[in-house]
């Protein structure tokens, strides 16, 4: 078996157990710690509490907006738009996730939207590390498990950007070795938050709106 | 003693000398190409002095001889065609390969030497004259050179920079350097990796270009005393030069920067979507300035690179803490250092656990 | 385990297993979902007043929460195995840990919560800081003065010592300096009041306030000897057993005069002891309604059961962090203020985004936190100033001693003013159009 054939195959099976199975574990886990139940007579609603709090922090408040919140905002969204539409849309990739899950396949991106994704999503990203290797708090406070979240992301972006003439074997392998990384890894850290953020916004909002109050 | 102070100037002297001969040895270049084209490349037959019909009677050779029927091709005169591609009626782009002799001779020949020259005189320069050190020592005291957005449009850039400078190099001089070193299957391997990375980064390098303008224009426009700072050679002979916040050095580098930058981001834009601009001549134009203008902006980049690391000491934690030491802005920027000093702005230098803020107080918001 | 007086008197030595097991006991899958989501992005520092007063990076919010986290991730992380196994589990937080994040939990901390409007992910930080303060008070690493404060609430029934023969005196007292009837132990009564030591002991007026509001609207109303402690220093230190014991002294009081509604105090922690956690502390739900005082005021006046004579100066509101971003009560005293002063003006940001007064979670308290607290004071002066308001009004007495004592400081001349003396001396009463009295001392 090619190495292309290896990492394409058996190792991308592997990859994407241990990616389902992973974060099904860790999000039972989470859950299986225990809610303590409110005994406090409500003022509002906890279950409109969750969506709403869910809602409100998919944008900064006008009043965060200043030092880093924009920045966040316009680099955050940028990275996650463009990486979630090259993901479903970029031709190869939509070629693959037909060929090797759904069975069918939809339109995928024309060159130059291709191009523009790649650039929000490569430029938003590298943006957030350097603002992390920067900015005193965010260097305080990150830890290894924060760089290999990001660094490894951006190496599967980097080497899908390498291996775009897709004639070259070689590049499409270490490319795809890169993601079979990136989804084992995935489970067992930060990246784990495009799960965990529904719980905690969900959490707080229901606690919060029980009390009529949507932080 | 302050004679030892100054020492940009050099290297950056040095670096506009080179600048200023390999622009001169541009314009000098149809000749040059006349003359090397003939050893590398086959010669593009475009200097034909004339168009006269073949004389003898009429129509005794038929109407066009095989040769008569070749320079008209070699002409890049159109012709007819039905498709809707006008450019389809041009048979063989002559000037593409006047382009490809360019690109290959003086651009590539001229750009190595130049870079090897930054790289020598760096080399000597630090073998003369070590490293630059603060000289009365670190005062503990710190000013803050740089903000914390300043500091990530840097970063920004200088990644993007190093990133498109090596994938670009590869494209330009892979042939010659990789090929001999790890053969043709793995060059090819790598030069479409660069290829394509080049390709999808560089648009970003216009935003990051935009950034650096918009976030270092303040202070970089000429003021009095940066002819003085020039003439005194920036103190690396000797003597010291008074500067504000930047030196005359610096501006020349923020500028360089800027302009070169913005003509490799749209030259590549072009080249990055070339049914934009159908005309080839314009690609092949776009293309021989790309290579100038990136030739010109790494040998001034490794100037810089090298003065802000092994170069000087207490220049790099601007970059990175954001703050400099009260006797490096007294050594190296005297009147940009007399001005903080004048606004209250020169703080206790902290240890490195305890930071500072990212932002002054807020008040309300 | 020794009984709980001997903890106030000596400091037990620092005991990190004992916090590290705490932390974990609390952790459950709220804590555990934060933990897990957040990413470093450190947008919670532009909202904590202390980290924007010191600019140390440890003040930031998220970093008051990481020691909690290596706790978790050796011990409850649902990867907590692994990561012993492969020895990629971070070492527990050592008593040394502990002696520096009690300057991150205790002296800059006042979990207001602010924090979480920030956060993309929607942490509730304050909620982290809550279990780590909870672990270190195990550990004996809670800061005096809160320390003993707690064991004497606990103990004598309030963190200022009053016990119920105290009690009986200051309000006998001030029933007769005032003239006005403050009942205690009435047999049976609709509403059971609650105060703060602080009221108690320096907010004196606010007390006789209410006093003179509620017998003005000839509400039947009862002081109690069984509990009459609104605060609670049990959610300052983390301890359940104190917690625990005031709001119990509480709910039985009121159930054995048969209330039917609990009127918590001016004081922001302790509306929400008795109105949102006490239930969950006793583990059932509470056979009476609680109200803070300016909701149940604000429920009188739009009843139409009172009337206000307008104020002759401009105020604002500051919002007490555990009575509004935390408890819910927003809208309630603004109603009441906007009737009350033609001239009622907003601070930017206020509501659910108003900044902290810094004194809170018992950070007042604290000599060693003095300096970062006034700093962070500065903020809210600013805040006040910008609306041009002669006089701040707030519902908590906590936030009141801390604007007093930042006032002093810096020698600021607006005036600090409680809800209930400005109703109490502005109420004109239906039917004869006179007010209460006299205003509510001086």
């Amino acid at each position: 078996m090619s190495f292309l054939g290896f990492v394409e195959g058996p190792l991308f099976t592997v990859a994407a157990v241990v990616f389902v199975l992973g974060v099904i574990w860790k999000l039972a886990g989470i859950l299986f710690l225990g809610i303590r139940p409110d005994y406090a007579t409500p003022r509002g609603s906890a279950l409109g509490g969750a969506v709403i709090t869910n809602i409100r922090h998919l944008f900064p408040r006008r009043i965060f907006l200043a030092n880093g919140g924009l920045f966040h905002f316009l680099t955050g969204y940028a990275f996650h738009i463009g990486l979630f539409i090259l993901l479903i849309f970029a031709l190869p990739h939509m070629t693959f996730l037909k060929d090797r899950i759904f069975g069918f396949g939809w339109p995928a991106l024309p060159r130059w939207a291709f191009i523009v994704m790649a650039e929000l999503a490569l430029g938003g990203l590298l943006l957030l590390w350097i603002r992390r290797l920067s900015d005193p708090v965010q260097r305080l406070v990150s830890e290894p498990a924060d760089h290999i979240s990001t660094g490894l992301t951006l190496l599967v972006m980097l080497t899908g950007c390498f291996a775009l003439q897709i004639s070259h074997d070689v590049l499409r392998a270490i490319h795809m070795l890169l993601a079979d990384l990136w989804l084992i890894y995935f489970p067992f850290g930060r990246l784990m938050h495009s799960f965990t953020f529904l719980f905690s916004r969900g959490m707080t909002g229901a606690a919060y709106g029980r009390r009529g109050v949507a932080p | 003693m302050s004679t030892q102070r100054k020492h940009r100037s050099f290297g950056l002297r040095a670096i506009c000398a080179l600048a200023v001969l390999a622009v001169f040895l541009m314009l000098n270049m149809p000749q040059a190409s006349a003359q090397t084209s003939g050893r590398d490349v086959r010669p593009p037959d475009i200097n034909s002095t004339t168009l006269a019909e073949p004389s003898g009677p009429s129509n005794a050779l038929g109407d066009k001889s095989d040769s008569d029927f070749w320079r008209q091709i070699r002409r890049a005169n159109p012709g007819k065609v039905t498709i809707p591609d006008r450019q389809a009626a041009v048979l063989i782009q002559s000037d593409g390969q006047n382009w490809r002799a360019v690109r290959t001779g003086p651009i590539k020949v001229y750009g190595s030497w130049i870079l090897a020259a930054v790289v020598v005189i760096l080399t000597v320069f630090f073998a003369i004259r070590g490293r630059i050190r603060i000289q009365s020592g670190r005062s503990g005291r710190v000013i803050m050179r740089f903000t914390l957005n300043q500091r990530i449009v840097h970063w920004f850039i200088a990644v993007l920079f190093i990133f498109m400078a090596l994938t670009g190099l590869i494209i330009l001089y892979g042939r010659d350097v990789l090929i001999p070193l790890i053969g043709k299957p793995a060059f090819s391997v790598i030069a479409s990796a660069s290829k394509q990375g080049h390709d999808l980064f560089g648009p970003l390098f216009l935003l990051a270009t935009l950034a650096l303008f918009v976030s270092f224009v303040k202070g970089n426009l000429p003021q009095r005393g940066d002819l003085k700072w020039i003439l005194k050679g920036g103190g690396f002979f000797g003597g010291h030069a008074s500067s504000h916040r930047y030196n005359a050095g610096e501006k020349l580098w923020f500028w360089w920067a800027v302009l070169f930058g913005l003509l490799l981001s749209l030259s590549g834009l072009t080249m990055l979507f070339p049914t934009v601009i159908p005309e080839l001549g314009n690609l092949q134009l776009a293309n021989l300035l790309h290579g100038i203008a990136a030739i010109l902006v790494i040998a001034f980049a490794i100037g810089h690179i090298y003065l802000g690391t092994i170069g000087m000491e207490g220049a790099l934690e601007a970059m990175t803490d954001g703050y400099v030491d009260e006797n490096w802005a007294r050594e190296h920027h005297d009147l940009w250092h007399e001005e903080m000093r004048r606004k209250g702005e020169i703080e206790p230098a902290l240890p490195p656990s305890g930071g500072r803020g990212m932002s002054a107080p807020a008040s309300g918001e | 385990m020794n009984t709980t007086a001997d903890n106030a008197a000596t400091p037990p030595a620092g005991d990190a297993e004992t916090a590290i097991a705490l932390f974990l006991e609390k952790t459950g899958a709220r804590a555990a979902a934060y933990l897990d989501a957040c990413i470093r992005c450190g947008a919670c520092a532009n909202a904590c007043h202390y980290y924007q007063a010191s600019g140390d990076p440890r003040h930031a919010p998220v970093n008051k929460f990481r020691m909690l986290e290596k706790a978790y991730r050796r011990h409850k992380d649902p990867w907590a195995w692994l990561k012993r196994l492969s020895g990629f589990a971070p070492a527990d937080p050592d008593i040394g840990d502990m002696q520096e994040w009690q300057e991150l939990v205790y002296d800059t901390c006042s979990m207001c919560g602010r924090c979480t409007l920030a956060c993309p992910m929607g942490i509730d930080i304050a909620q982290l800081v809550a279990i780590t303060r909870a672990g270190l008070t195990a550990a004996g690493l809670a800061p005096e003065p809160i320390r003993s404060m707690a064991a004497a609430a606990r103990d004598v029934g309030s963190p200022l010592g009053i016990d119920a023969a105290q009690l009986r005196d200051i309000l006998n007292e001030l029933s007769e300096k005032h003239g006005v009837p403050i009942p205690l132990d009435k047999e049976k009564a609709d509403v059971l009041l609650i105060d703060s030591s602080l009221d108690y002991k320096v907010f004196q007026p606010t007390l006789v306030a209410m006093a003179k509001i509620l017998d003005a609207l000839g509400i039947d109303w009862t002081f109690s000897s069984k509990g009459y402690e609104a605060s609670n220093l049990g959610l300052f230190t983390g301890q359940e057993d104190v917690a625990k014991a005031m709001v119990e002294r509480i709910v039985t009081a009121a159930e054995d005069v048969g209330a039917s509604l609990v009127l918590a105090p001016e004081c922001g922690h302790g509306y929400a002891s008795i109105r949102w956690e006490a239930a969950n502390i006793l583990g059932r739900e509470l056979p009476f309604e609680v109200l803070h005082i300016s909701e149940y005021l604000a429920r009188l006046h739009r009843e139409g059961r009172f009337g206000l004579r307008p104020l002759d100066h401009p105020i604002t509101y500051h919002d007490p962090c555990k009575l509004g971003r935390r408890g819910g009560v927003i809208e309630e005293p603004r109603d009441i203020l906007r009737d009350l002063a033609p001239d009622y003006r907003e601070m930017e940001p206020s509501g659910v985004e108003n900044w902290c007064c810094g004194g809170g979670g018992g950070v007042l308290l604290l000599e060693s936190a003095a300096k970062t607290r006034l700093e962070a004071f500065r903020i809210k002066m600013d805040q006040v100033e910008r609306t041009g308001a002669e006089g701040v009004v707030m519902a908590c007495a906590f936030c009141h001693h801390t604007f007093d004592n930042g006032a002093e400081h810096f020698n600021w001349d607006r005036k600090v003013e409680d809800l209930v003396q400005l109703v109490a001396e502005h109420m004109i009463l239906p039917g004869n159009g006179a007010a209460t009295g006299h205003p509510a001392g001086h």
